[in-house]
């Protein structure tokens, strides 16, 4: 039973995997696409060139005013000399204190962030549950023919989905609404002058959700009568296609207003337009933010429906009930932990795009005033492998034949707590001249040796590792292998995860001894040790489930409480954290609100402390909280009707297992 | 938020428990009705206390600001302790199961979890970024050169520093640089010795060629290289037309890829990832970019300015002071020797961590008591002296300008009073007067005669 689910669920990782490869095609055609535009570019600008010079010769000789001409902020020609445009815009503003309102209780900056933050996090889902709901729904298609029972359990479940998406679509509009009142009327200065820039942009964004919205309402409307034809059935999974490109064109064109602050191009010094909207939509951060973002928006959905699923799973009334929402659980966070692995790559994209942009801009983020941001960034990465590992060993709990392993969960725990801990000792805390004098100085005599890079890396990619083999455990759990190479198999395992550790703390220590700048470059085979025991120990141990028997099904259903509350510590996790990034992202503007072109002349142009922002990221993250639950709610009030109709789903396959 | 703002999220928390006071009234009233052997009266009773008290301490905390809301939170969290201590001899009292839906137990972990996430980022140091005043700086007419190379240095570093945290300023240099010898982080050049290699660096062949020669124009500046005249008209210096050290320091600041050093450029070494230091973000007015020149030829020998060959700027030739915006910023601390000895030494506050003999008020204990008419001549004996000074009034030169060349040992607690404590900028604060008078001062102190 459960091999036959199992090929059923296969489908699951490939379409994952197509998911990610289209992301990844877009890191690589990036590289090309630069250079082919750069030609394009070149070549339009000549062109651009001797139209322009010619209709100015011609202007001059009939009165008309001429031609201006000015170099482009950051886009090059050939040659690497500013590419010229013809001034087709006003000067930025100097903004004065006429154009920014504010009220008394609370400053203009902080009610902009929340309204800003607010909608960005419904936006996220809103984006995100399509993309489940296309995938779920292909699945359930797929699987129509060999177990239409499955298939009608899939295909509920997309549509579950979709009807909180539905809510949640028209509170994200709400937001947007309030956060477009919130420009106007507290930054008309700035506003006006973004939308000078981006008018047609804004247009065509209002009428793209216009188109969002026809396609939702019958894209879910139309579930019941699409779903009896099979060749509807097609059109409708199409119609789940059509819908994600839309919303990814939404994504985008809002993600250009965005980039065009932090990093503008299509514009000169004076903030003056030059002609082309392209350049200024695709300025140089908008690729690698578009990724990161799709990625960002697949695990921030995944938290958001593990977490529904893991409330409705401690509430649930009976069994059916609770081994629907076990799965639920399980296949939410399958999906937000795929795409948390390729999200620090798409991470690494942006940065380096952002060093290219303005070294000293990358250097303020990693290595100046938001250096710290960074440090809690990876605090927060701690805890969700502490979530991950915690969720994993729980459901490890309700796989047969698993016994064999759990003794080993203690021993990760503790070296998650080791690592966890060393990586959020501080390099450095406030002190008083007496707490200095008696600790010797800034840093601990003992533990400030843990506040450095060194340290932190190996930590990180300790936990890693751990994680790797806790996930390769919980693959072999229910196996009984019979290759009959299965102890060498498992002492490769074995001697690659040792080898993969010894060299991470080798390396670790030996980064003491060397400089700064030499030791940056051990990151390198630290995160190459960790890389191989996820691919190297991922394949041998797949290989090694050829022809093996199986201890039992899974016991859907008996996930325990904790392993609930670690998909909710995934899941705020998730959202303090995408709103940290997304805080770190805006604040490196430091004082400007177009780099170098719009100057914050008002008075909240500081950057916070940390703390402050910290509380302000608290706030963000349980006010979202406190609406999604009402949101679901509402969702919850069309018809509560019992979950799990067709059968209990103990043979539910388990993509993790499937191989 | 402003302090006399209200703080977003202590309001926000304050709501919640209100909320949450009603909803466990609306469960203990559901409890109370499924069962006849429940007072319910008296648990209504109690439980609408408890809402109405929250709502009482949300109302308060609607009228308070931020600080005073920090101090009122704790009560209405004691509340909600109390509360629960409640529902607790409720539940278990009447035997009631189930007591908490999930919804109650998981916004409990919500709110626990986001408030320890709050709270560790108010652990961490704190630094708030002011944005650089807008226009030029504000000259007044008596200033010394002091005072123009210590107007550099804040550009360089700022004026604020919080422990343990690298200061940076207006121009943002040490997000790359380093100015201290043997220290390199390896993002661009360490600045030590910049003035000497300023004289050499402009006759070499590297200089006069690469990446391009001398008297060509670099595109994306405007900067013609190697030509007193080829910066904007505003940024130029006066004097002859010889190609001169100040020149080069002029240049690689208003033209960072007029010519790069070797390792520290993209493409082969032929543009310079810098800023210009003249435009946007940093946009340093021309007195800004003379004041920074200054600070760098003058930064290796404190206190000794021959080799500042900027001119000191004049009252009139200061930008207009308009929105300066620098009223919050702290002066930089700065004795000229014109004042008397205790107000020099109040100034540069060594009170507050030695006792001085002859000071009135300083009796500071982070650091050793300055009795070193006595202490000096001991202590350059001492075998664990690394340093030059041979007599009392160099050691007590040195230990000013030089805090860690020689770590004294705090014999009351056996143990080196710790190292670093001491700021090592003092050359940047004192004149060549000044350091001379505090010298003889502090050479002649001793500890008061017993009883």
């Amino acid at each position: 039973m459960l091999g036959k689910d199992q090929r059923k669920f296969r489908a699951i990782p490939w379409v994952l995997a197509a998911v990610l490869a289209v992301c990844f095609a877009g890191f690589a055609q990036n590289a090309f696409a630069k250079e082919a535009f750069a030609e394009s570019v070149f070549a339009e600008e000549a062109f651009a060139k001797e139209v322009g010079a010619q209709e100015a010769e011609v202007a001059e000789g009939e009165g008309e005013p001429e031609v201006e001409w000015s170099q482009d902020v950051f886009y090059k020609d050939f040659e690497g000399n500013p590419l010229k445009g013809i001034v087709s815009g006003y000067p930025a503003p100097e903004l004065g204190d006429s154009d920014y309102n504010n009220y008394d209780f609370a400053p203009s900056r902080m009610l902009l962030w929340m309204a800003n933050q607010q909608h960005l996090y419904f936006g996220s889902f809103v984006l995100a549950v399509p993309i489940f709901c296309m995938m779920i729904e292909f699945i359930g298609v797929r699987t129509k023919e060999s177990d239409p029972v499955l298939s009608a359990k899939y295909d509920k479940l997309a549509h579950d989905l979709m009807k909180v998406s539905l809510t949640a679509y028209s509170w994200t509009a709400i937001l947007g609404g309030i956060l477009l009142f919130t420009f106007i009327t507290l930054f008309p200065g700035f506003f006006k002058y973004m939308a000078g820039i981006f008018r047609p942009v804004m247009h065509v964004y209002a009428l793209m959700f216009l188109a969002e919205s026809g396609v939702l309402y019958v894209y879910y409307y139309g579930w019941d009568k699409m779903g009896a034809d099979p060749f509807l059935k097609w059109v409708h999974v199409s119609l789940s296609v059509l819908l994600n490109l839309i919303g990814t064109v939404l994504m985008y064109l809002a993600n250009s207003w965005a980039t065009f602050m932090q990093a503008p191009g299509g514009i000169d010094e004076q903030g003056r337009f030059l002609g082309n909207i392209w350049h200024v939509i695709h300025s140089t951060l908008w690729n690698p933010v578009g990724v990161h973002r799709i990625l960002g928006n697949i695990v921030f959905g995944g938290g958001i429906v593990g977490a529904y699923a893991a409330y409705h799973y401690l509430s649930a009334k009976n069994d059916e009930e609770k081994a629907h929402y076990d799965w639920m659980c399980y296949v939410a966070m399958f999906i937000a932990i795929f795409g948390l692995i390729p999200l620090p790559f798409a991470g690494y994209w942006l940065m380096k795009e952002v060093y290219a942009f303005r070294q000293q801009m990358g250097i303020t983020l990693m290595g100046g005033i938001m250096a710290w941001l960074f440090i809690i960034q990876a605090v927060m990465i701690g805890l969700l492998f502490f979530g991950a590992n915690s969720y994993l060993h729980n459901s490890m709990a309700r796989v047969k034949g698993a016994h064999r392993y759990m003794k080993y969960c203690k021993y990760m725990v503790l070296l998650l707590i080791v690592c966890f801990t060393m990586w959020m000792t501080p390099h450095t805390i406030v002190m008083t001249p007496a707490e200095l004098k008696a600790m010797g100085g800034a840093q601990h005599p003992v533990v400030g040796h843990f506040g450095v890079m060194s340290a932190k890396n190996t930590a990180v990619n300790l936990m890693i590792t751990c994680t790797i083999l806790c996930f390769l455990l919980y693959q072999k759990a229910n196996k009984k292998i019979t290759v009959p190479w299965q102890t060498v198999g498992n002492c490769w395992i074995a001697a690659i995860f040792v080898f993969a550790a010894c060299n991470i703390v080798f390396l670790g220590v030996y980064g003491y001894f060397l400089p700064a700048n030499q030791r940056v470059g051990l990151s390198v085979p630290q995160v190459t040790s960790t890389l191989t025991t996820l691919f190297a120990g991922m394949a041998i141990n797949i290989s090694m489930f050829k022809d093996s028997e199986s201890y039992g099904d899974i016991q859907w259903g008996t996930l325990s409480n904790v392993g609930c509350y670690a998909i909710f510590l995934l899941a705020i996790s998730f959202t303090w954290l995408m709103g940290l990034m997304g805080y770190i992202r805006s604040a490196v503007r430091l004082f400007w609100h177009v780099t170098e072109v719009v100057r914050d002349n008002s008075p909240d142009a500081y950057t916070l402390t940390i703390g402050e922002a910290g509380k302000m990221l608290t706030f963000n993250t349980l006010f979202v909280w406190v609406q999604f639950i009402v949101v679901f709610w509402v969702g919850s009030l069309t018809g509560k009707k019992k979950v799990a109709e067709a059968r209990s789903p103990e043979g539910v396959p388990v993509p993790a297992q499937q191989q | 938020m402003l302090p006399e703002q209200q703080d977003i999220l202590w309001t926000f928390l304050s709501l919640i428990f209100t909320v949450f006071s009603v909803i466990v009234f609306i469960i203990v009233v559901q409890n109370c009705r499924e069962r006849d052997d429940v007072d319910s009266k008296k648990w209504g009773a109690i439980f609408g206390v408890f809402v109405i008290a929250n709502f009482l301490c949300t109302k308060h905390m609607l009228t308070l600001t931020q600080g005073g809301q920090l101090a009122f939170i704790w009560w209405q969290v004691l509340v909600i302790f109390v509360e629960l201590l409640v529902w607790g001899v409720f539940c278990k009292g009447d035997k009631i199961e189930s007591q908490s839906p999930p919804l109650i137990r998981a916004a409990f972990f919500w709110v626990v979890i986001g408030l320890l996430l709050a709270g560790y980022t108010n652990w961490l140091p704190q630094q708030r970024s002011d944005p650089p005043p807008k226009g030029g700086a504000a000259i007044s007419a008596d200033l010394t050169m002091e005072d123009f190379t210590e107007m550099g240095r804040i550009i360089v570093f700022g004026a604020k520093q919080v422990a343990g945290q690298k200061s940076i300023g207006k121009g943002q240099c040490p997000l790359c640089h380093t100015f201290e010898p043997g220290n390199n982080i390896g993002r661009c050049p360490n600045l030590f010795g910049v003035e000497e290699r300023s004289h050499t660096r402009i006759k070499e062949e590297r200089y006069l060629n690469l990446p391009m020669k001398i008297g060509e124009k670099e595109p994306a500046t405007g900067v013609v290289k190697g030509v007193r005249d080829g910066v904007d008209a505003a940024y130029q210096r006066g004097g002859s037309d010889d190609l001169v050290g100040e020149d080069y320091l002029r240049e690689s600041l208003m033209c960072p890829s007029c010519y790069v050093v070797t390792g520290f450029g993209k493409a082969g070494d032929t543009k310079s990832p810098m800023p210009v230091i003249s435009k946007p973000p940093i946009s340093l007015s021309p007195i800004e970019l003379n004041a920074v020149i200054a600070w760098l030829q003058s930064k290796d020998t404190p206190g000794e300015f021959s080799k500042v060959t900027v001119p000191l700027p004049s009252a009139e030739a200061s930008a207009p002071a308009e929105d300066s915006g620098g009223d919050d910023e702290e002066a930089p601390i700065f004795v000229t020797g014109e004042e008397d000895v205790p107000t020099m030494i109040n100034t540069l506050g060594c009170p507050l961590c030695h006792t001085i003999p002859g000071v009135e008020g300083a009796v500071g204990e982070l650091g050793p008591a300055l009795h070193e008419k006595t202490n000096a001549p001991n202590r350059i004996k001492d075998s664990r002296y690394e340093g030059k000074a041979t007599n009392t009034k160099e050691y007590v030169r040195e230990s000013i300008l030089c805090p860690g060349c020689y770590v004294v040992m705090n014999e009351e607690e056996g143990e080196l009073f710790p190292d670093g404590v001491m700021p090592g900028d003092f050359a940047n604060k004192l004149s060549v007067k000044a350091i001379d008078k505090l010298v003889d001062f502090i050479a002649n102190t001793e500890a008061p005669p017993a009883g």
